[in-house]
């Protein structure tokens, strides 16, 4: 995991994820009656290191099984050489497009479905709407980061081909935080969507900027950001209220572990429900889908894992998961939005808790 | 026209933190001839150090450059006596590779004590803005800049009107003479290197509620601090914050008028073509025998 | 003997993480190794060397994915035309980077660093900006799989080290040691300066190119953010410090100490935060301890010895020892007339 360097701020829960996996099942007299010891490094953020790490791990530690790191870009490296040495390869968060361009049989993604994705129900959600509700000109900031870019550019594409007008389409420099000229080019353009390619400071910075001109579009879309739990505490509640993101996982979802990881979670490491982060639920899905091997075929060697992934469907606190032949996850993401201060599924209606709620004007 | 004017006065505004917190380099490379590499980690140390006396007492991180200037002058007079006078009869090399060092470790500590998830401080004024003849001007933004010029006025007067400020130019003009007139070098280039450092803290104090922030925000910072002084001609206080706001400008400017993805690149390419006309950058002074 | 280790090595030594180490412990050798050519002998403190292995890298996942010289070891053949081509290419950018000195040199090399990597975000049809680029897997066998990378670095790192030897030894070297000196004495005294340090800046970044390509191609994955890293080119420095700029072997001892000790400490201690703090100590340590790197002094310490025993001053050992004694002589180097 990256535990310092640029994807310590996002690895953090996942790292959560996993020792609470490991501490849930341990409790349960672990995996086949073998305790389960995880061996975290640190990767640094960086990819010489992590081919180090996941070789140690192998073929010095000789680890029985391992777990993917954080980020597409560690994902790639470490996924080659656990492909090499023949072991089964679940990982939490790389789910880029290059990772599944790998074609690797071994690798398997535990979230319901591939970056590229997550933004199609947010543009199912605004094409359902009836035409005088629907946005007439839309904005696409976005950081030059294939976790955010891509998910972008295809809601775009899908916008632009049912006549909403692009008024404004930039990418900027992964980690930009200063926003303001971005900001003053949204604001002078007034669309009625924004659809943001964000990691998560630039959202706080985009909406701070937008707050700070008071105005604010119709429709306020991030796919990453918002969907963390500290953002409504970062750039106020108020302002919080009415953004839409993505999620693949919420506390309140009826999915099986799904209500006893979060009072373990909340146990252990305190906050409330609403303060876990999704990475964290990721993590966890990695570890849940090996106890389920484990049920299911009474084996956790490498082979049978990877044999076993790839048929059937597993059902985690991701939702129920499959995979195509690259371990492409099968599923969708769900349309999240802020609403009275906490973060509710809204989207698609079969999934939602509540429905959406229209954005208070920011102008004072 | 009206968006170039409003990226503009964006870019002046964040021009001025910068000018604040190179100014502080420029400072110390008058009198060690060493780029401090860490000065980037002291500004953050100084936005965290904000964070929690807000969060604690809630004290304004306005006020609060009041505890940590101070503060972060003892720790940088500090540095210098412990760590960098022994290198003093070394290269200028050596020093820039201590300073690195310590960069790389406080970085460690903050990692440590904060974890790295990002912060931002948000003081009540935090969403307030202005409209000035149709143009927005936010609050936390103008601050920082005030802030930023007063520091630099004082140690404009202090450079200019103190026996320790002629003893700081004398210094950084040439080191060997102001030993023969006098002026003890050692201890007013730890009194150099404490502004130099108290500066960063200052400007860390007002960086934090304008950007969220990490450990890891200091590489960012110093290589933007790293083309100021450059295109400024390093020891040039006039220079670097002339250099400073230029950056703040054009970064501002391409990004809301161009391209946001080519607006850091903009700045390179005003900073090659000037180097490629004057190396010693705007107001800097030839080096010995430099073309 | 140090070839026949290099050979051995691997041979002996089979376990696969071993051998990983070993490849980016040399690596880095080299990387030093050529840095000194610049940094050390020139006396040009460069600090953006992640530029010119960035470029490699990038040829390298360029080459392998359109121009299709086809995978397995048939790509080590890009390895030396792109070191040589990046070597002429940085020409015209040296040119202009070596018009300045000091602190400007070091902070231009910087920039141009920062300037390569945003144009390998930013040129997408060709580098796929930030989505990286993946360089085809090799399909070498997985018991010997780093073997193959083991001896391109091996062989990199002899080439590196051969044209270090071949620098100090000739009429160039002499020429580098007058610049480093006092560059306006030397062209005072007829010294080509600006072509002897253009030829320098080259090598340097040439054979660094070198060292990028190789690494594209075993780690599999270039992105812009890792494959020009500024903490690449500071780490890569640290060595050449610690092992002893100017002399021939000390970035490699200096690799040798630190990169396994860094890739252990990251992988054993790095959840703690830790492993920051005590790299920025060890780097401490050395500077205040080995102020002239590890080899040097040792030297120093045994000339002293011999000097004491045998009154004989011309061991070639005393020749090292002067050559640093002098190293004072630049310190007022940046100072204003």
């Amino acid at each position: 995991m990256s535990l310092s360097g640029d994807f310590a701020d996002f690895a953090d829960p996942a790292k959560k994820g996993y020792q609470l996996w490991a501490a849930t099942v341990n409790a349960k007299g672990g995996l086949h009656g073998r305790k389960v010891v995880l061996k975290i490094a640190d990767d640094a953020s960086n990819p010489t290191q992590v081919v180090t790490n996941y070789q140690n791990l192998i073929t010095a530690s000789h680890v029985d099984l391992v777990f993917g790191p954080f980020s597409s870009l560690l994902t790639i490296p470490a996924a080659t050489i656990a492909s090499r040495f023949g072991y089964a390869f679940i990982e939490p968060s790389g789910a880029g497009p290059a990772v599944f361009a790998l074609h690797l049989h071994d690798l398997f993604l535990a979230q319901p479905a591939p970056v590229v994705s997550s933004g199609d129900a947010f543009a199912n959600y605004i094409l359902s709407l009836p035409a005088g509700q629907r946005p007439q000109t839309a904005a696409y900031p976005s950081a030059d980061d294939p976790f955010t870019a891509p998910i972008v550019t295809r809601v775009r594409q899908r916008l632009e081909g049912a006549g909403i007008k692009t008024v404004y389409s930039q990418t900027y420099a992964a980690e930009t935080v200063d926003l303001a000229p971005v900001v003053s080019r949204l604001v002078a353009g007034k669309p009625d969507l924004i659809v943001s390619g964000t990691g998560g400071p630039d959202a706080v910075a985009e909406v701070k900027g937008m707050a700070q001109a008071h105005w604010s579009p119709k429709f306020l879309f991030f796919t990453g950001g918002p969907n963390a739990p500290g953002f409504a505490s970062k750039v106020g509640t108020a302002n919080a209220e009415g953004i839409f993101s993505t999620g693949d996982w919420f506390p309140g979802a009826k999915r099986p572990g799904n209500a006893e990881f979060v009072k373990a979670y909340v146990a252990k490491y305190g906050g409330t429900a609403a303060g876990i982060d999704p990475a964290a639920a990721e993590a966890y899905a990695c570890g849940q889908l090996l106890e389920l091997v484990a049920q299911r075929t009474g084996k956790i060697d490498n082979a049978s894992i990877i044999a076993a992934l790839h048929q059937g469907t597993w059902p985690t606190v991701e939702g129920d998961l499959s995979w195509d032949a690259d371990g492409a996850p099968q599923g969708a993401d769900l349309v999240v939005q802020w609403a009275g201060g906490q973060l509710q599924p809204v989207y698609p209606p079969e999934q939602a808790v509540t429905s959406p709620v229209a954005k208070p004007s920011w102008a004072s | 026209m009206h968006l170039l004017v409003q990226a503009t006065i964006v870019g002046i505004l964040i021009g001025g933190v910068y000018a604040l917190l190179a100014s502080g380099q420029t400072m110390i490379y008058g009198v060690t001839r060493t780029i401090n590499f860490a000065q980037a980690i002291f500004a953050i140390l100084s936005a965290y150090l904000t964070y929690t006396l807000f969060g604690a007492l809630g004290l304004d991180p306005l006020l609060s450059v009041l505890v940590l200037v101070p503060a972060m002058f003892v720790v940088g007079a500090a540095m210098y006596m412990v760590l960098i006078r022994p290198l003093a009869r070394s290269s200028g090399e050596l020093a820039l590779i201590v300073l690195y060092a310590i960069g790389i470790g406080i970085q460690g500590l903050l990692d440590l004590v904060y974890k790295t998830n990002t912060r931002l401080i948000t003081p009540s004024y935090t969403d307030l803005s202005w409209t000035v003849a149709g143009f927005q001007i936010p609050a936390v933004r103008f601050f920082a800049c005030l802030l930023a010029v007063a520091v630099l006025g004082v140690l404009h007067v202090i450079r200019l009107r103190t026996k320790l400020g002629r003893a700081l130019r004398a210094t950084a003009e040439n080191p060997v003479a102001a030993r023969l007139l006098g002026v003890d070098v050692e201890r007013t280039s730890a009194l150099g290197m404490g502004l130099g450092v108290a500066t960063a803290g200052a400007a860390g104090a007002v960086f934090g509620m304008i950007f969220p922030f990490n450990g890891n925000t200091q590489y960012d910072l110093l290589s933007k601090l790293l083309s100021i002084g450059v295109l400024g001609g390093m020891a040039s206080m006039p220079g670097t914050i002339v250099a400073a706001v230029v950056l703040g400008v054009i970064e501002s400017v391409v990004a809301a008028e161009i391209s946001p993805d080519w607006s850091a690149f903009s700045f390179l390419v005003v900073l090659f073509c000037v180097l490629s006309v004057r190396p010693q950058g705007l107001f800097g002074q030839r080096l010995r025998g430099a073309l | 003997m140090f070839t026949a280790l290099l050979v051995a090595l691997p041979l002996i030594i089979g376990q696969h993480w071993q051998v990983n180490l070993l490849v980016f412990t040399l690596m880095y050798a080299g990387l030093a190794a050529a840095w000194n050519l610049l940094g050390g002998y020139t006396g040009y403190p460069a600090l953006g060397h992640g530029a010119f292995f960035g470029i490699g890298a990038y040829a390298m996942a360029i080459g392998t994915n359109h121009i299709g010289v086809g995978a397995g070891y048939r790509s080590f053949l890009l390895v030396l035309p792109i070191a040589l081509a990046t070597g002429v290419a940085v020409l015209p950018i040296a040119r202009l980077l070596m018009r300045t000195r000091a602190a400007t040199f070091a902070l231009l090399s910087i920039t141009v660093m920062f300037m390569v990597q945003t144009f390998a975000y930013n040129l997408r049809s060709l580098t796929h900006g930030s989505e990286g680029i993946s360089v085809p897997l090799a399909p070498f066998p997985a018991t010997t799989f780093e073997r193959p990378f083991y001896y391109a670095m091996a062989a990199l790192l002899a080439l590196t080290l051969l044209v270090c030897w071949a620098v100090r030894t000739s009429k160039l070297g002499l020429s580098l040691n007058a610049v480093r000196d006092d560059e306006d004495r030397a062209r005072g005294l007829g010294v080509q300066t600006e072509l002897v340090k253009l030829v320098a800046f080259a090598l340097s970044a040439g054979l660094t190119a070198g060292f990028g390509a190789v690494w594209a191609y075993y780690v599999t994955f270039v992105f812009p953010g890792f494959a020009i890293d500024p903490l690449l080119s500071l780490g890569v420095i640290l060595m050449a410090f610690l092992g002893g700029r100017r002399t021939l072997w000390g970035p490699v001892v200096g690799a040798a100490l630190i990169v396994p000790a860094q890739q252990y400490f990251a992988y054993r201690y790095g959840a703690s935060h830790l492993y920051l703090v005590a790299y920025a100590a060890l780097f401490l340590l050395v500077i205040y301890l080995l102020p002239d790197g590890i080899i040097p002094s040792i030297a120093a310490r045994l000339t002293r010895l011999t000097r004491l025993t045998t009154r004989c001053a011309h061991t070639p050992r005393a020749h090292i020892a002067d050559s640093i004694a002098d190293k004072d002589s630049i310190t007022d180097k940046g100072e204003r007339v």
